[in-house]
């Protein structure tokens, strides 16, 4: 197709042609088009179909507020749907198709829902759908929302990468129009650092789109040149494609900027950034938005807003028609029609509802005043209109203005409400806004421009100087062209007349929601479903408010506003993810013999951000149990080795330390031998068990803490509060050492062989008896903290070197192993030791578990205080009927446990009244070759050698269990201390 | 005897120069945590004088010992970090030694994953992962933040180059979050 609309003027590069494809027909366009302007420069005035009737739709207007020209943009996994033709910058190779129809575009078979529009009003699903309820998921709405919609989503995977980032300023200024730069001038001659966003890629709003002239210049060299001397400051930030899309709280506003929507790759750059910005104040220079006005059939491809129309042809060189007609209610109309005429488009009609006289004589055109337009013709695009007096005119474009509404937005995103200035017919902002936000220019309601340039300077002004900067405020010179108005809002006559175009909202809509009782405008906007499509009503809302003021008999501002909620304008999904997707949604941790694992066969599992070596895999090794069996025989017979740097490590120094460990632990401290280690009970303030832990005394008034891996975090919290709020009088200081120290349980009868000939000191079980601790040496000078403790329940140390050494260390432990066989073990064969020795761990320490329900009352110590202790002695947590932690074993020996099973009694339902409790974890013991498990059962203590039923209802099935001891191996300890 | 064992980065040494911006593991330093004895803040700050020649650091800050091979940062009110040159083995040892009793003294240098960002677009690059206002924090200043969800000590070195500390089990991910950015920007 050739530009046949393409008309001389305007800021496009004509030295820079561009190829691009609407629904596979090529077009040409030219550098600093839009896709809206191309388009229309190529005659194409229907580019897609409506959401609910499937009418046929062309572009309404010349930014982000477009109700109607969605389309698809791009091609297979990069197609984004329901982007706005008319921000969407054209580039070479563009491809867009039109959405929402079936069939071709121009012969959408869905279109017959039009003819049953009298059917389709506001309601109609609610009160159709009703019956039967069975339908409502499998049949209604699956067909409801396979007729209705916008785009489509690709249903691939994104592409295009997006990030996020943070910004700072002293003021942030919303909007490059003519009091947008004013503002970023004033501050920025200024010294203060300031920001200024604006949506689109050229700085200066309505000047680049109108014939207005500010200090003698055309006003888009002026704003250019503006830009230009910003840019120039090292002091001023500029962020075009930029949308500031919300407001928060304490002058925090987030902001989208599109880095690469604009060119045909991203090139592995972020496509969007998704912006924070910390601001000490913000001016909010938004502009206004056209809105339009309600007659009969007014959603032709061809019906536009005036000021759009005036930007097609200004700003683009384009002409919407070849035979523009203009509806209007206000001044402002007018200068689209002497604008065309200017620029050489025929205008066939100026038709103003205002009984006054003519602004203009408009050669060819007929200036009907008082009049409005009570109809329109053709199906695809507009061809004629016929004014209320009966008067047919041939026209090709009708560009409507209904006046115009500050972008009151971002002054509302806290619960701030517009109030209703009568003498430009629009809601302005209110007095309530967010803190740190001023408004300035057509978004303050001063519509012309030398008061928009003023009033931009003049706040810029006054709030740099409330921020200690010394600025004057100067202003170019301009006129303040007329904006009157009347307001006119619908024209009564045959025919549908649309308010809300996206949403196919009507007034008789608005009408009928009305007459069935939805009084309050949010009721309204639910009912009719207005202003809720992805353009949220900006050239809609005050339309529908207007007409249902004068439903009700109500004024406009008795009638009030819905609530504006961010964002402004959409964010996609993507930029809200930003980088965090895939494995690098969140961070990981990982051991220090992490690299050893990964090249010795270990299967990794997350236990919080950490990566842990679950089991290593050996040689024909089939499935997971054959590693776990093969590693706890191992460790039980000789010697195993496992990596538990994971568990948190709390360095605890003061001299008032042991008093602190003493009251946050549950058993006694007070009087740990130095060169000891003691296992700790600690309760939260509620007397609920928190975390269970050893901590080692390493000198007087230092001691080292481990906690389990889960609560490393928490108790150091929890710790913390105890020392900053509850007892700052004391002198404890804590600090994290987890990531400091690569430790390593060395387990079995031969751990003792295997470390004595690493460690530089004597290991015998008379200098270094069970529960000792030392500060020492290995490999003849490396430092490390050796422990003698045992989870596993075998002989047992861990040993822990710098961190920085624990990938040497691992290996070191191997090689020194490698004559009693020494065994890498993961945690699934630690979760095996630990139950077949009865040790609680997270599966029983839920947060919900006592002291008496872990069989550890009797470590909750009555000769002192702790934190927990007095209310762990409500009777309701000292029943003696209550949950008991016990073992269990299959009758059946070869059947298997299962984890979450309930018990109940033989013989009895397996109901709720019969519950006494359930399986907390379970494994398969080599040792004893069964199944065993842990769980809490009411009177457990009381029950050994019963038998039960074991009923898993979740998964089925059911096995028949007898109580043990949970210490089913070793119950006396000898091989720990041997 | 064995042979004593060898450390190993915890990034194996990584560096990355993009032009405008480079990222380095910085491999020799160590670190030692000192807190204040409640009621104790004046014999530390008087030993530090004493050993370094430099106050203790002010909130937000640093103090580099007169002969500039040691730098404090503000942690918390009661504990400072010290960036010393690296050792093998622990740091603490000598600087308990050095100050003697008037502080608790903790090993901090394997807790600690150590990166230079440097070079004209370090402030872009960092503002897409780093919430503080950077370019209005001093050359010496320090504070202690959040990054992908990984906590951090920054310090600005130099007007382009800044110090960053992040938990060394978690060095792989925060490397990566520094990495993205500084990809992102060039």
């Amino acid at each position: 197709m050739t530009q046949s609309n393409r008309i001389a003027g305007g800021l496009v590069d004509r030295s820079k042609q561009l190829s691009f494809t609407f629904n596979n027909k090529s077009m040409t366009g030219y550098e600093g088009d839009t896709l809206a302007s191309a388009l229309l420069a190529n005659g194409q005035r229907l580019v897609g179909r409506s959401f609910k009737y499937h009418r046929p739709r062309g572009i309404f207007s010349a930014g982000s507020e477009e109700p109607n020209a969605m389309v698809h943009l791009r091609r297979g996994a990069a197609q984004e749907p329901n982007t706005r033709a008319t921000v969407a910058e054209l580039f070479n190779g563009l491809e867009a198709t039109s959405q929402n129809h079936r069939g071709s575009l121009e012969f959408d078979l869905m279109s017959v829902t039009d003819l049953a529009s009298p059917f389709l009003s506001a309601g109609f699903y609610y009160k159709t759908f009703m019956w039967p309820k069975k339908f409502w998921e499998k049949l209604y709405e699956p067909a409801i929302r396979a007729s209705a919609g916008l785009g489509r989503l690709s249903m691939q995977e994104d592409p295009d990468s997006y990030d996020k980032g943070f910004l700072h300023c002293d003021m942030l200024i919303i909007g490059a129009g003519p009091a947008g730069l004013m503002a970023a001038l004033t501050a920025g001659r200024a010294g203060a650092r300031v920001i200024l966003a604006d949506e689109d890629h050229l700085m200066g709003g309505r000047l680049n789109a109108e014939t207005l002239s500010v200090d003698d210049q055309e006003g888009s060299a002026w704003a250019a040149a503006a830009a230009a001397e910003l840019d120039a400051m090292p002091n001023v930030r500029l962020m075009t494609r930029t949308s500031v899309y919300g407001a928060y709280d304490h002058g925090v506003y987030g902001a989208l900027e599109r880095m690469t929507d604009h060119v045909p790759t991203s090139g592995g750059k972020p496509r969007q950034v998704l912006w924070r910005i910390y601001t000490k104040r913000a001016i909010l220079t938004a502009g206004a938005t056209e809105r339009s006005i309600a007659f009969p059939m007014n959603d032709r491809p061809g019906v536009m807003l005036a000021g759009s129309v005036r930007t097609y042809v200004n700003r683009y060189g384009v002409a919407p028609g070849k035979k523009v007609a203009v509806f209007t209610n206000n001044d402002d109309g007018w200068r689209t029609a002497t604008d065309l005429h200017a620029a050489g488009v025929s205008i066939a009609a100026v038709i103003d509802s205002r009984e006054i006289t003519p602004l203009a004589a408009i050669p060819g055109a007929l200036i009907l005043m008082g009049a409005s337009v009570a109809s329109t013709s053709g199906y695809l695009g507009l061809k004629s209109i016929a004014t209320s007096s009966g008067v047919k005119i041939e026209t090709d474009c009708l560009a409507v203005s209904g006046g115009w509404s500050p972008n009151v937005h971002l002054t509302c995103h806290q619960r701030g409400r517009p109030t209703w200035r009568d003498d430009i017919g629009a809601f302005v902002p209110g007095g309530d806004l967010p803190i740190g936000m001023h408004v300035a220019g057509a978004g303050n309601g001063s519509l012309a421009l030398a008061s928009s340039l003023k009033e931009g300077a003049n706040v810029s002004a006054s709030v740099a100087s409330d921020l200690g900067f010394a600025a004057t405020a100067a202003f170019p010179s301009a006129e303040d062209q007329s904006t009157d108005i009347t307001p006119f809002w619908h024209v009564e006559g045959k025919g549908r007349a649309w308010i809300d175009l996206q949403n196919d909202v009507t007034v008789k809509d608005v009408k009928q929601s009305q007459a069935e009782g939805f009084r309050s405008v949010e009721h309204l906007k639910r009912y009719t479903t207005l202003g809720m499509a992805t353009d949220q009503g900006k050239t809609s809302n005050v339309l529908g408010l207007a007409i249902m003021a004068e439903a009700t008999g109500k004024s406009i501002p008795e009638t009030g506003t819905t609530i504006f909620r961010p964002p402004y304008s959409p964010v996609p999904i993507g930029a809200l993810a930003g980088r965090a997707r895939g494995k690098d949604f969140r961070p990981f941790r990982l051991t220090p013999s992490h690299k050893w694992a990964e090249t010795h066969g270990a299967d990794f599992v997350e236990a919080g951000a950490w990566l842990r070596a679950q089991w290593f895999r050996k040689g024909s090794e089939k499935g997971w149990r054959d590693s776990v069996d093969r590693e706890v025989e191992a460790t039980r017979g000789s010697v195993g080795i496992c990596d538990v740097t994971t568990l948190g490590k709390i360095d605890i120094q003061g001299r008032d330390a042991a008093a602190f460990l003493n009251k946050v632990y549950a058993n006694g401290f007070a009087k740990l031998a130095v060169g000891k280690v003691r296992y700790g009970l600690m309760m939260r303030e509620d007397g609920i068990v928190m975390d269970d832990g050893t901590t080692a005394r390493l000198r007087e008034n230092h001691f080292i803490m481990t906690t389990t891996t889960a609560n490393a975090g928490p108790v150091f919290r929890h710790m913390e509060f105890a020392r900053q709020c509850l007892w700052p009088g004391m002198d404890v200081h804590l600090i994290s050492t987890t990531d400091g120290w690569a430790q390593f349980a060395v387990a079995g009868p031969n751990a003792r062989n295997l470390l004595s000939k690493i460690v530089d000191m004597d290991i015998s079980n008379e200098a270094f008896p069970f529960m000792a601790c030392a500060e020492t040496t290995v490999c003849g000078g490396t430092p490390a903290r050796l422990f003698r403790i045992s989870f596993s329940g075998e002989l047992a140390f861990e040993i822990a070197v710098p961190a920085r050494y624990g990938d040497a260390m691992m290996t070191k432990l191997m090689e020194a192993g490698e004559e009693f066989d020494a065994t890498p073990y993961g945690t699934e064969a630690l979760g095996v030791m630990r139950i077949e020795k009865g040790h609680a761990a997270g599966n029983e320490l839920t947060g919900q578990t006592t002291a008496n329900n872990l069989g550890l009352g009797k470590m909750v110590s009555k000769k002192k205080d702790s934190i927990g202790n007095k209310l762990s002695e409500r009777p309701e947590m000292n029943r003696e009927d209550d949950l008991r932690l016990v073992g269990f074993k299959p009758v059946d020996t070869s059947k298997p446990l299962a984890a979450g099973a309930h018990f109940v009694d033989n013989g009895k339902e397996a109901v709720t009244k019969n519950d006494l409790g359930w399986m907390t974890s379970v494994a398969y013991s080599p040792e004893l070759g069964h199944s065993i498990g842990l769980g809490f059962l009411k009177k457990g203590d009381q029950r050994k050698g019963d038998k039960l039923r074991a009923v898993d209802l979740l998964r089925g099935g059911e096995v028949k269990v007898e109580v043990v001891s949970p210490h089913m191996i070793d119950p006396e300890g000898e091989r720990l201390r041997a | 005897m064995p042979d004593m064992l060898t450390a190993e980065p915890f990034l194996g040494g990584y560096t990355l120069d993009l032009g405008d911006v480079a990222v380095a593991e910085v491999t020799d330093i160590s670190i030692v945590s000192i807190a204040m004895p409640l009621g104790g803040g004046d014999a530390l700050a008087n030993a530090v004088q004493a050993a370094w020649g430099c106050a203790l650091p002010a909130p937000r800050g640093t103090s580099v010992s007169s002969d500039g091979s040691v730098t404090l940062i503000f942690s918390t009110p009661d504990q400072t970090l010290a960036i010393l040159p690296g050792v093998d083995g622990l740091a603490v040892t000598d600087v308990a030694a050095k100050l003697g009793d008037v502080g608790y003294y903790t090993e901090q240098t394997d807790n600690w994953v150590g990166l230079r960002a440097s070079g004209a677009k370090s402030i872009s690059a960092l503002e897409r992962i780093c919430p503080l206002d950077l370019a209005s924090m001093s050359v010496g200043g320090a504070e202690r933040t959040v990054m992908e969800h990984l906590g951090v000590f920054i310090m600005r070195e130099d007007d382009e180059r800044f110090l960053l500390l992040s938990g060394s089990s978690s060095a792989k991910s925060f490397l990566h979050a520094v990495e993205l950015s500084m990809r992102n920007v060039t």
